[in-house]
């Protein structure tokens, strides 16, 4: 499901326009809300917070030297996305640590459960899920990872992993097989 | 089973998304003069992000000293052994650095001419002390959030006073030093002071923190 807009709001494209003039503090305003995704998704990548938040300092910073490249009718969120996600890949690659990623599901998912033994069941289910998640290949991982954790779009996803949309439809189903098969829900 | 379901109803514990400094430079369409203006994004309190289990592995303690940051971190970033005069920018002239920050600190002469370099706003200087390289660097404009710099936990960082003024002596471990829009480097010693909206800069391998004190103070405007 692609329930994202394509085109940028109103608000975002004029602060677009004027970070493209020079302006600091629109650039500033214009990241804000991406900042967080930005981080968790250089965080998939280098396994690591530490590497992550450098690489997100990293990418917003050449992303604000690039900002005449970007143009202003696109929204804003892939193109900060490939550019924090590419720094990640740079540091995964010169760190070569291979490190857990270490995602916990939230011991409240926020959805009600009928009772404490349920809710406790539910729980120690995705963190298998979870668990099966991490050993898959890191390609299938990440695409997973971007599309149904991190909720990115296609296109977000696409511009993160740096492969065509068509490759994300592709790697998807695949990966989905994958943890198909190696992960068995119990009960 | 439905799998997409499945994961997207995983409410992943991310690791608490860090508070970012940004240094920018703004456009030369705008503003022509070298400037460098900081922006703090983000308005997590570092409070907040210390209570976080995820991220009080990364940041242990934090120091603001006019234009300089010093996190202390448990674990490094990547970052090379480089020279001391890597990413300060082009080497320029004595002229060219009064323009750039009137009232430059002029290092003691010495047999080896001195060398400016000049990057934004911030200039620096590699003079020699005692056969061995020292890099001052001056940074203007108090508040602003000009550098970076990373502490091992084995560090060890001493408060001082630069003729009165407020500074801090790192030494010990190694740490990592940013400048904007250069790679990182790992540094050696480091006095670091603040006279009046000015932050400056003092790196010497060899230098004990009394030498450093010393030679900061001895440091005159030219």
């Amino acid at each position: 499901m692609e329930g994202r807009p394509h085109e940028p709001a109103p608000r975002e494209r004029e602060l677009a326009l004027r970070a493209q003039g020079g302006d600091a503090r629109a650039y500033e305003e214009l990241v804000r809300p991406h900042q967080e995704i930005a981080f968790r998704v250089a965080y998939v990548i280098t396994r690591n917070a530490a590497d992550a938040e450098d690489a997100t300092q990293e990418g917003l910073v050449k992303a604000w030297r690039a900002l005449k490249r970007f143009r202003t009718g696109e929204p804003m969120r892939p193109w900060l996305l490939r550019i924090v996600a590419n720094e990640a890949r740079n540091r995964r690659r010169s760190t070569r640590r291979r490190e857990q990623l270490v995602l916990r599901a939230a011991e409240s998912s926020g959805e009600a459960a009928p009772s404490p033994e349920d809710a406790a069941l539910r729980a120690a289910e995705r963190a298998r899920l979870l668990d099966a998640l991490d050993r898959l290949p890191e390609p299938a991982r990440e695409v997973l990872t971007c599309r149904f954790l991190l909720d990115l779009s296609e296109e977000e996803t696409a511009a993160a992993l740096d492969v065509r949309r068509g490759t994300v439809k592709s790697r998807t189903a695949r990966a989905l097989d994958r943890l198909k098969e190696s992960y068995e829900p119990r009960g | 089973m439905n799998l997409e379901a499945e994961l997207r109803a995983i409410d992943v514990e991310w690791p608490q998304t860090p508070q970012l400094e940004l240094v920018l430079e703004p456009s030369r369409r705008r503003d022509r003069r070298p400037l460098v203006v900081a922006i703090v994004l983000a308005v997590a309190a570092l409070a907040a992000a210390l209570a976080v289990p995820q991220s009080r592995g990364a940041i242990l303690r934090i120091f603001h000293l006019g234009g300089a940051t010093v996190k202390v971190v448990d674990t490094l970033p990547r970052a090379d052994a480089r020279p001391l005069t890597a990413g300060l920018g082009p080497v320029i002239s004595l002229d060219s650095a009064r323009r750039l920050l009137p009232g430059l600190l002029v290092p003691p002469l010495d047999t080896v001419p001195p060398l400016h370099y000049g990057s934004g706003n911030v200039v620096s200087v590699v003079f020699e002390r005692d056969g061995h390289p020292v890099l001052l660097s001056e940074l203007p404009g108090g508040g602003g959030v000009y550098l970076k710099k990373l502490a091992s936990g084995g560090s060890r960082i001493e408060p001082v006073r630069v003729q009165g003024d407020e500074g801090l002596w790192i030494s010990g471990g190694r740490h990592v030093v940013y400048f904007p829009y250069r790679s990182p480097r790992l540094a050696g010693n480091v006095l670091l002071w603040e006279t009046g909206s000015t932050t400056y800069r003092l790196e010497g391998p060899h230098l004990t923190r009394d030498e450093a004190v010393s030679l900061a103070e001895s440091l005159r405007r030219g």
